[in-house]
């Protein structure tokens, strides 16, 4: 329960190493944050600035309101759960939970207490006995959660603590998650390179790139207002198609026109264009697979687009295509509303039309790949 | 086909026999000293060396003798007593040591690994009379020579740090993480968490230490000086070589080699159940 605080945050490795650079962010009370990121982003070496496990080379961290730079990672009440679990494995699944209490010379009957309730949220009680080694995954991973549960630490840190679980098992943890939020409410700061994790957890996201901070925002926000072609590509999979293309203006209307499509940029967007005075000129179109609608080759809005494989997901179908200009494009079709005669159509080496809608587009520089719009 | 396999197969069987011939042949030559000062230890109807290996008449008056009549017990004790002090010492040293340069980053790291690597490859006897001007001057000489014995050996062991590092290096830093984010201090880290898991190298280094006592000689017999009440086992018998007739008491040679090597024995017997594999089993990611 506490408000942290990211002021010009610095990590540099040796002379020259810059691992993060001017972080700044502020992290309100209870809040659920989650720094993403491809590897060697710097999401780690944040998380584990505040943690104290790693030196800060510059800039300050406050948690609430105290400077703790200088404070050692016992001094700062953080608890963390770390990728590979760190479980001791002298010692068995209560004493695990139980060694940061037994530190503080809690007295035994509290410290029981305290475990058992952890352990029952978490479903663990039957292996409390057992030394780490007689664990699987999952379960190992529920006693490094309780381990930092029985602190009742200002802030829970997470460094990509479902990465080394499976598929299956990843999808339970973090529904897990969501709910021992609910129940422990607290500050927590979670590091993941997985974009699906960062939507379905993170009240904001805090999305990294290189050492940089490249977006703060909701799900939402990230999802429908991309401030660069690296987010927009980054957050939703399959990742959204770019195109270079041109902005045309035209008696007053903006329209885009990928590969001889001429789309009417209609609504707000059409306006914020206007309100901002663009001109035509060159650009970068953003459109995610899943935007896209099956359209026909009369269609003057329509893109051709040659089937080059086409990967049947269930729930909808992934086709990869070649644009007329040698681009490939993805486009996400949802198989429940797909018409049998039309899905027949959609085998390799035919071609499709697809359009989209102008709400759906995202516009970026084609130089700086910044969001045009923003 | 059937021919070509069992053709492999006997080859195998006998470069195996060759082998395993080999081996036997190996064995009997390691362990015939061994098993030669134990049956002349036990001699009885002489205490002179026989053309003969099996005693014609097995007792234990050799040891009695070697009890009754001679300083051994003494130069025992002393030489126990240094064992103990120089594993203890030693193992905190060392211990220290390898924990400092596997967790710890801090300027010239590197460059003090590879000067200690270096320096102890000059043999130690380089500085034997450094060593002893400076002790027979503060007073650690001859009869006192078992502390300054002690002094020796623990001094110079934490160059000896490499085997315990690489341990260390295996067992995951988050669990030193892990331990320091819930509240340890840097100690707290060494003894709750690295040294329950660090079992087999401390038996190493408590081994190494308890036994480097035993079998030195150059130093000891240097700073001991003759003075049989500051005498470990080898420079005391040693001197029993060297001032008698060793025909006249070889037997007792023998029994005194053998009551030598049961501490060493024990010891080891006693802490190898706790080189238990796979200590760190469970630890991270499974």
């Amino acid at each position: 329960m506490a408000r942290v605080k990211l002021t010009d945050v610095k990590k540099v490795y040796g002379k020259d190493t810059v691992a993060v650079s001017d972080f700044n962010l502020d992290i309100a009370d209870k809040e659920f944050i989650v720094f993403v990121g491809p590897s060697g982003c710097g999401k780690s070496t944040t998380l584990r600035m505040i943690a104290g496990l790693e030196e800060i080379s510059g800039g300050t961290v406050e948690i609430d309101g105290v400077v703790v730079n200088d404070l050692q990672p016992r001094d700062r009440d953080i608890a963390m759960v770390f990728q590979n679990y760190a479980l001791y494995p002298h010692l068995t699944v209560f004493e695990n939970m139980a060694f940061s209490l037994r530190l503080k010379k809690i007295p035994q009957k509290i410290v029981y207490e305290k475990v058992t309730q952890a352990a029952e949220i978490l479903g663990i009680t039957e292996y409390l006995t057992r030394k780490p080694r007689a664990l699987s995954g999952g379960q190992r991973q529920r006693v490094a959660i309780g381990r930092a549960m029985v602190r009742d630490s200002k802030i829970f840190l997470m460094d990509e603590p479902l990465s080394n679980l499976d598929a299956k098992l990843r999808n339970q943890m973090r529904a897990e998650i969501i709910l021992l939020r609910q129940k422990i409410n607290t500050t927590f700061i979670y590091v993941t390179h997985d974009q699906t994790e960062a939507m379905t957890l993170g009240d904001r996201i805090v999305i990294m790139k290189d050492g940089f901070i490249q977006q703060v925002g909701t799900p939402t926000e990230v999802f429908e207002m991309p401030v660069n072609v690296f987010v927009a590509e980054f957050i939703g999979a399959p990742k959204m198609n770019i195109f270079k293309t041109d902005l045309v203006l035209e008696n007053g209307k903006y329209y885009v026109t990928p590969f001889g499509a001429k789309i009417q940029i209609t609504g707000k967007k059409g306006e914020m264009l206007k309100e901002k005075g663009v001109e035509s000129r060159k650009i970068l179109l953003g459109v995610r697979p899943e935007h896209f609608i099956l359209s026909n080759e009369h269609d003057k809005k329509a893109i051709p687009c040659k089937i080059s494989v086409n990967e049947m997901m269930g729930s909808e179908l992934h086709i990869h295509g070649v644009e007329p200009d040698g681009e490939s494009i993805v486009v996400r079709i949802p198989t429940i509303t797909l018409e049998d005669d039309r899905r027949k159509t959609l085998t390799m080496g035919n071609t499709i039309y697809v359009t989209f809608e102008s709400k759906v587009m995202h516009l970026f520089d084609d130089d700086t790949e910044r969001n045009i719009l923003l | 086909m059937m021919q070509k396999r069992l053709g492999a197969k006997a080859s195998r069987r006998l470069g195996n026999t060759v082998i395993y011939l080999i081996l036997v042949v190996m064995t009997v030559v390691w362990l015939f000293p061994f098993f030669g000062i134990l049956l002349e230890s036990f001699r009885v109807e002489s205490p002179m060396q026989q053309g003969y290996l099996i005693p014609k008449k097995f007792g234990f008056d050799n040891y009695i003798k070697l009890f009754n009549e001679t300083d051994f017990p003494k130069w025992f004790l002393n030489t126990g007593f240094m064992g103990v002090a120089t594993a203890f010492l030693q193992t905190f040293f060392i211990l220290s040591m390898s924990y400092t340069l596997s967790r710890l980053r801090f300027r010239g790291r590197k460059l003090l690994m590879n000067f200690m690597l270096i320096l102890g490859m000059f043999p130690g006897f380089l500085t034997m009379i450094l060593i002893y001007k400076v002790f027979h001057d503060i007073g650690l000489t001859m009869s006192r020579a078992p502390l300054g014995l002690i002094i020796v050996y623990s001094a110079s062991s934490a160059m000896g740090y490499y085997v315990s590092k690489g341990f260390f290096d295996t067992i995951p830093k988050s669990l030193d993480e892990a331990a320091r984010v819930d509240g340890a201090t840097r100690w707290q880290v060494f003894y709750k968490v690295i040294m329950p898991l660090s079992k087999p190298i401390i038996i190493y280094t408590v081994l190494m230490g308890f036994m480097a006592p035993w079998g030195e000689f150059m130093l000891s017999s240097y700073l001991i000086h003759e003075n049989s009440d500051g005498m470990s086992v080898a420079v005391g018998m040693y001197e029993w070589l060297s001032r008698t007739n060793m025909n006249t008491h070889y037997t007792m040679f023998c029994s005194a080699g053998v009551v030598v090597a049961i501490p060493v024995t024990t010891v080891f017997l006693l802490l190898q159940r706790y080189y238990v594999e796979g200590v760190t089993g469970g630890a991270v990611k499974g």
